[in-house]
């Protein structure tokens, strides 16, 4: 059964393609990163998609829970500890059959990060998961691996809440992740240590902002300029504002993207909103996600709504009751028929 | 270089995130929203910018209202301004995604993801693009409506009971009524069907579409209620 579970762990299978990978961050802890990761997995692997969703939040890893899968025998710490190191073995089953979990239990916390070398390890073990996409809960927090995972992500994706420690703890994340982004695109060895001196705020140039640090860059090299502007059009973080309750809280998304713009001088497009919904919290306690457990819920249709936008599919009522039909038959169906449901790729274009 | 520009540069247009051919009820609409955004205590400026910045960024808006809103001084504006470069910052590549890419498994680390700087692309509001991209991910529009999703629409496109009432001039118990498909508090179709047609407009749907469904239901409620019959003809 183990064998049959439709992901070779042999990365040169042919046929294999890459999957797309997607980070779920948020800086803090308590945002709901992890209920949206679950539900999103789950809505991605109903509309027919196969997913591997996986826990990098080695000191708090609780996604498992949300999916109703009991604490993982094999989990990412394995490979962070170099006892395994095919990432294919360590996937765990989930009540969905296109939904697979690499979990996180909690290994050896005295080294809970990976190494830079065991990261990049991981990433390029990820790139080659068998799978259509590929999820990934982020810890909490700002750290080089967090920031990392989200940089290397097809799409990195930050959930806040309306509230101000949820917003400041967004930028700050942000403000991390561009400027270590921005290092990694700079060439001359003397750009970046401007970048690195402009990471602290309180630095003695003076450079406070993202616009102040492009003026310095100008001013030295103007091929290094035109990379670090190139580079910022690319940077594209995705934002979903998690647990609304007023129309104030839906507006919150659209205000962040702009400050993002004005300030940053990137676009950071809102993919969404999820309200806020006292039945998705008992959901978590009943360890299933809700858009499996009530996917008629407003709370699922958000939900289900953001996996389409992130997949490009439409979004119209007619059609989540189709992918939700197919995910909901697929008992029997299984991966393979699942996946034919969902119209062949290229047709978007 | 064109690359990023400080607030202090951006023209009117600029400022508001708007495209330099925006309707005035466009004009309108991002400037309401960019002095929330932007206003004293909002949520969004946490930790970004101080109040010092936001009351200067809140000036420039004013500033820039006033000459948007006024059809002459937008006129003399628009003429002084330069020709838009090619991709300025607010260009960017559509938002979407499309299947493809998740097919195909963009090989490799894809941080950057489509062609860069495609600058004879036309100028897009990535505000707008969004505003819009978001509609169509919440609604597309079509099928039937009733109450719920009424409601939902209204919300999930920022609009307040309150908004709908001042602009369509009916009664906000009566939109709450729509919304909450009490029929039997409505009054006449005939009203109510004018109802939900300004209700329609004011937030973006197609009286068209939504009218009909939405007067199905009232018709077939009244017509099981004891007073139906004679509420449902005319």
């Amino acid at each position: 059964m183990m064998a049959s579970a439709g992901l070779p762990s042999d990365p040169q299978a042919p046929g294999a393609r890459a999957p797309r990978l997607l980070a779920v961050g948020g800086g803090k802890g308590g945002v709901g990163k992890t209920f949206v990761t679950a539900n999103l997995a789950t809505a991605l692997a109903r509309l027919g998609k196969r997913v591997v969703v996986v826990d990098v939040d080695l000191e708090g890893a609780n996604l498992h829970t949300c999916l109703g899968v009991p604490s993982p025998q094999k989990s990412l710490a394995d490979f962070v500890s170099e006892r395994e190191e095919d990432l294919g073995k360590l996937l765990t089953d989930t009540p969905l059959p296109n939904l697979k979990l690499i979990g996180a239990t909690h290994g050896n916390l005295a080294d809970a990060q990976p190494s830079h070398l065991r990261r990049v390890r991981l990433l390029r073990g990820l790139r080659q998961l068998d799978a259509d996409v590929v999820l990934l809960d982020l810890g909490a927090g700002a750290h080089a691996s967090v920031l990392d995972y989200f940089l290397v992500s097809d799409d990195g994706i930050l959930v806040l809440q309306p509230e101000p420690t949820s917003v400041e703890n967004a930028y700050t994340f942000l403000r991390a992740a561009f400027y270590r982004r921005m290092r990694l695109a700079m060439v001359g060895h003397g750009v970046r240590q401007l970048v690195t001196l402009a990471m602290d705020q309180r630095n003695e140039r003076g450079i406070r902002t993202p616009l102040d640090l492009l003026r310095e860059i100008e001013a030295t090299d103007s091929a290094e300029a035109r990379r670090f502007v190139e580079t910022m059009r690319v940077f594209r973080p995705r934002l979903i504002v998690n647990g609304v309750r007023t129309a104030e809280d839906v507006k919150l998304g659209f205000a962040v993207s702009s400050v993002c713009k004005k300030y940053f001088g990137i676009e950071a497009e809102y993919l969404g909103y999820v309200n806020y919904d006292d039945e998705a919290r008992r959901s978590v306690s009943q360890r299933r996600p809700i858009v499996d457990l009530r996917g008629d819920a407003d709370v699922s249709i958000y939900l289900q709504r953001i996996a389409r936008k992130l997949i490009g599919l439409p979004s119209s009522a007619a059609s989540t009751t189709a992918g939700s039909a197919a995910g909901g038959a697929s008992a029997d169906g299984g991966v393979a028929s699942a996946s034919h449901s969902v119209p062949p790729g290229g047709g978007m274009r | 270089m064109k690359g990023m520009k400080g607030i202090d540069e951006l023209d009117h247009y600029e400022l508001l995130e708007i495209p330099r051919n925006a309707t005035t009820g466009e004009v309108e609409r991002a400037y309401r929203i960019a002095k929330q955004t932007y206003g004293k205590g909002s949520l969004a400026l946490y930790g970004v910018f101080e109040e010092r910045e936001a009351s200067a960024i809140r000036d420039r808006l004013d500033e820039a209202w006033v000459v948007l809103s006024d059809p002459e001084l937008r006129a003399g504006y628009d003429e002084q301004l330069p020709p838009i470069v090619a991709a300025p910052v607010g260009r960017v590549q559509p938002l979407t995604v499309d299947e493809s890419a998740i097919v195909a498994g963009a090989a490799g680390g894809a941080i950057a993801r489509g062609p860069l700087g495609r600058a004879e692309d036309a100028i897009v509001d990535a505000f707008d693009e969004a505003v819009e991209e978001y509609d169509a991910l919440e609604d597309d529009g079509k099928g039937e409506f009733d109450g719920v999703r009424l409601r939902r629409t209204r919300m999930f496109r920022g609009y307040e009971l309150d908004d709908i009432s001042e602009i369509t001039k009916v009664s906000g118990m009566h939109l709450r009524n729509i919304e909450e498909e009490n029929f039997r508090d409505l009054p006449a179709d005939v009203y109510v069907r004018g109802f939900v047609t300004a209700y329609a407009k004011t937030i973006g749907l197609d009286p068209a579409i939504v009218v009909p469904s939405y007067m199905a239901r009232v018709q077939d409620s009244r017509s099981e209620g004891p007073r139906g019959r004679f509420l449902a003809r005319r």
